[in-house]
């Protein structure tokens, strides 16, 4: 029998060996890989597995409405004969949505993926170094010296890439520092009825946000770099630091081994707990595949599976979960990615880890969070406006 | 009808033996001929064009994920369109750029078109036709990255301030929060310019040349002869251009979609990338049918006083 996957085109070097593995284990499953480009299987994929001749497997970015009208398969019958159930369980906690369909983190499991993203900041060793740099830092305050020292060097201190979206990134842990954890604007994440952000942590995250651009932290023209422009301009030694998640690590790796490190946004005191934002590349089964059990299986493989595991690190570039006393997968010592993997089994033990502010709803990333970012680092918005705002739209986009 | 009628005639002229009480008979059977070669097309029509005009329509009055159980919403849908600042905002902006899709292609296209007229057929006048018309058969996706790149912070555009000492002119232009739109409008008017000017041209072709000769004879000079014969002259091409042209301002989509996405901020939101997200993003079907509707509306309204003014004598 042949099991369908449809995930989106960087990530099929990725499926094709984890359905090669999975073939040497099970030889009567053959495992078939097909793609789409990220906005046209995010925009297709209710199309896709409401028809005829749907994939066993999904990837999905969210779920929209695909729960409400019973398009995907509750795995928590798998989970339960697969043992997820003894697992660390915050690793299953944002694909987990409630019955009325749209709060997640609570309720039946509805999806699972071999691997996290993480947030984090990228440095520039030598750039670093001539800034006086020694240690990541340690608290807000410091980093906040690193960029005015940096300035007045003459560097740009922060490359971002301000025209789709990066700037939100250091927004959310601005608010989580100013919050003091990481719960809160979980919560609004999740959709969890009468969760808010129009507040005091998020007014202060968005004047320092505000603060840095008067400041010139970033560069002239944010808002025209993209998402490839950003790190290959970082990449060409523009900008110390590049605030952006591991899925950069292994490029930056290729492009100049040893040059980069990696470091997890600071918290506001000294001693404080860090935290980083971080999503699953999540894969639901279609209510309509015919192979329901095999795709299962295939999740199943994906998260204990060694080889897999190692798998997902070095051709995804994504960190894999999985049963607590699970081995991490190796990466090269003293590399980005080392790094990157470190960093995310330190905070899944500290409970440090939070989605993105950009799942809270379909949209809110493109309509709100990016424009009014711009706005914000433009001055012509204000922090608390800039909050109000965000509320306000993240409301009226979950009233019907 | 036009059609059958003229067939009917041509047909029964060469038949003189015919008798009279069956012609009516021979008539409708021909125009249930000319119906049945009318049909393939008028169906393909009905199903593509005018059912999903219907159902949009439709979905308009309803909160629908596209998928799930619809809702009736009554004219909300509608109301919201005026009560959201980014959704009319898009509205504004799409009217501004009517002044870049059609204003200055077709005022540069007539300009064109006149000097053009003049040109002795040659590889001059070829080429220029040429390079106005490219513009044209390039998709246009392809079109919005090279104006990206050359917007861009060391692009074509800055680097040649640059070098003729404008350097303090130059900045990101889609980056910029006063000069996107109009950078995104210029684009616009880049691949207008020569559809204008090729149908302007052949416009003119059509000219009786002995006008040119008696406006010289009593004297008039090249501006007044523009005015007074080569404009009205064009009167309905350039009807064609305009009506052309303001729909591709008012339900444009994918040069803003790829070259800005609406932003920096709001400042190049158009009614079409609106559309668009709130179909396949938000999955609110009805209300993306209501904009669609309404944006159809503004195009109907916009476009028949133009067709008005072309069928004028």
């Amino acid at each position: 029998m042949t099991l369908q996957i449809l995930v989106t085109t960087p990530d099929v070097a990725l499926y094709n060996a984890l359905g090669a593995a999975f073939h040497a284990r099970y030889s009567n499953v053959t495992v078939k890989v097909s793609s789409q480009d990220y906005n046209t299987l995010v925009t297709n994929a209710p199309r896709l597995i409401s028809g005829g001749d749907v994939p066993d497997l999904i990837r999905l970015a969210s779920f929209g409405n695909l729960i409400k009208d019973n398009l995907v398969t509750d795995l928590d019958p798998y989970a339960a004969a697969y043992g997820w159930d003894k697992w660390p369980q915050s690793q299953f906690a944002s694909t987990r949505v409630a019955s009325n369909g749209t709060q997640r983190g609570t309720g039946a499991l509805y999806g699972v993926g071999p691997g996290f993203g993480l947030t984090g900041v990228y440095y520039n060793k030598a750039l670093a170094q001539q800034i006086g740099m020694t240690t990541p830092p340690a608290t807000l305050a410091e980093f906040e010296q690193l960029l005015a020292k940096a300035k007045s060097a003459g560097l740009l201190p922060i490359m971002i890439n301000g025209k789709d979206g990066g700037q939100v990134f250091p927004l959310q842990n601005l608010q989580m520092d100013a919050a003091g954890a990481t719960q809160q604007i979980e919560d609004w994440i999740y959709d969890k009825p009468g969760a808010t952000i129009d507040n005091s942590a998020t007014v202060q995250a968005a004047t320092t946000l505000q603060e840095w651009a008067k400041d010139g932290y970033f560069s002239s023209d944010v808002t025209s770099i993209d998402q490839t422009a950003a790190p290959s301009d970082f990449e060409s030694g523009k900008g110390v630091f590049f605030p952006s998640g591991n899925w950069q690590a292994p490029g930056l790796d290729k492009a100049a081994p040893g040059k980069f490190g990696f470091f997890l946004f600071p918290p506001a005191t000294a001693g404080g707990s860090f935290s980083a934002m971080t999503a699953t590349d999540l894969l639901a089964i279609p209510t309509k595949s015919a192979h329901v059990a095999v795709a299962a299986a295939f999740l199943n493989f994906v998260q204990v599976d060694p080889q897999a595991r190692q798998g997902t690190l070095t051709l995804g570039g994504v960190v894999p979960a999985g049963p607590a006393d699970a081995a991490a997968p190796s990466a090269t010592a003293g590399s980005v990615v080392d790094a990157t993997v470190s960093s995310f089994q330190q905070l899944v033990k500290s409970n440090g880890l939070a989605d993105f502010m950009a799942n809270a709803t379909a949209s809110i990333e493109v309509n709100t969070l990016l424009p009014q970012t711009q706005l914000l680092m433009a001055a012509k918005t204000s922090p608390t406006a800039f909050a109000t705002k965000v509320q306000s739209d993240y409301a009226s986009a979950l009233a019907h | 009808m036009t059609l059958a009628a003229s067939q009917g005639t041509a047909v029964d002229g060469p038949t003189p033996k015919l008798v009279v009480g069956r012609q009516p008979r021979n008539r409708r059977r021909w125009k249930l001929i000319g119906l049945a070669w009318v049909a393939p097309a008028l169906g393909v029509y009905g199903l593509f064009v005018l059912y999903p005009l219907t159902q949009t329509v439709r979905y308009s009055f309803y909160n629908w994920d596209g998928f799930g159980v619809a809702t009736p919403a009554g004219f909300s849908n509608y109301r919201s369109i005026f009560s959201n600042p980014e959704l009319f905002d898009s509205l504004v902006h799409a009217f501004v750029l009517i002044v870049f899709f059609t204003v200055l292609p077709v005022g540069l296209g007539l300009v064109a078109a006149a000097f053009m007229h003049d040109l002795v057929a040659g590889a001059f006048s070829t080429t220029a036709r040429v390079v106005l018309f490219v513009p044209q058969i390039l998709p246009l996706v392809g079109a919005g990255i090279a104006w990206t790149w050359m917007y861009s912070s060391d692009g074509l555009v800055n680097q040649v301030l640059r070098r003729i000492d404008l350097g303090s002119l130059a900045r990101p232009w889609l980056g910029d929060f006063n000069t996107a739109l109009p950078a995104v409008g210029v684009i616009g008017t880049w691949v207008a310019l020569g559809f204008c000017t090729i149908l302007l041209l052949s416009g003119t072709s059509k000219i009786d040349p002995a006008l040119y000769e008696a406006a010289r004879i009593d004297g008039a000079g090249r501006l007044r002869e523009f005015f007074v014969i080569t404009l009205p002259g064009l009167r309905r091409e350039v009807v064609v251009c305009v009506t052309v042209t303001v729909i591709a301002a008012l339900a444009s989509f994918d040069v803003i979609y790829v070259s800005t996405s609406g932003g920096p901020g709001y400042q190049t939101m158009v009614p079409g990338v609106e559309i668009y997200r709130l179909t396949f993003l938000d999955q609110k079907v009805g209300q993306a049918s209501a904009l669609g509707v309404f944006l159809a509306l503004l195009v109907l309204l916009v476009i028949l006083p133009i067709q008005r003014l072309g069928h004028e004598s």
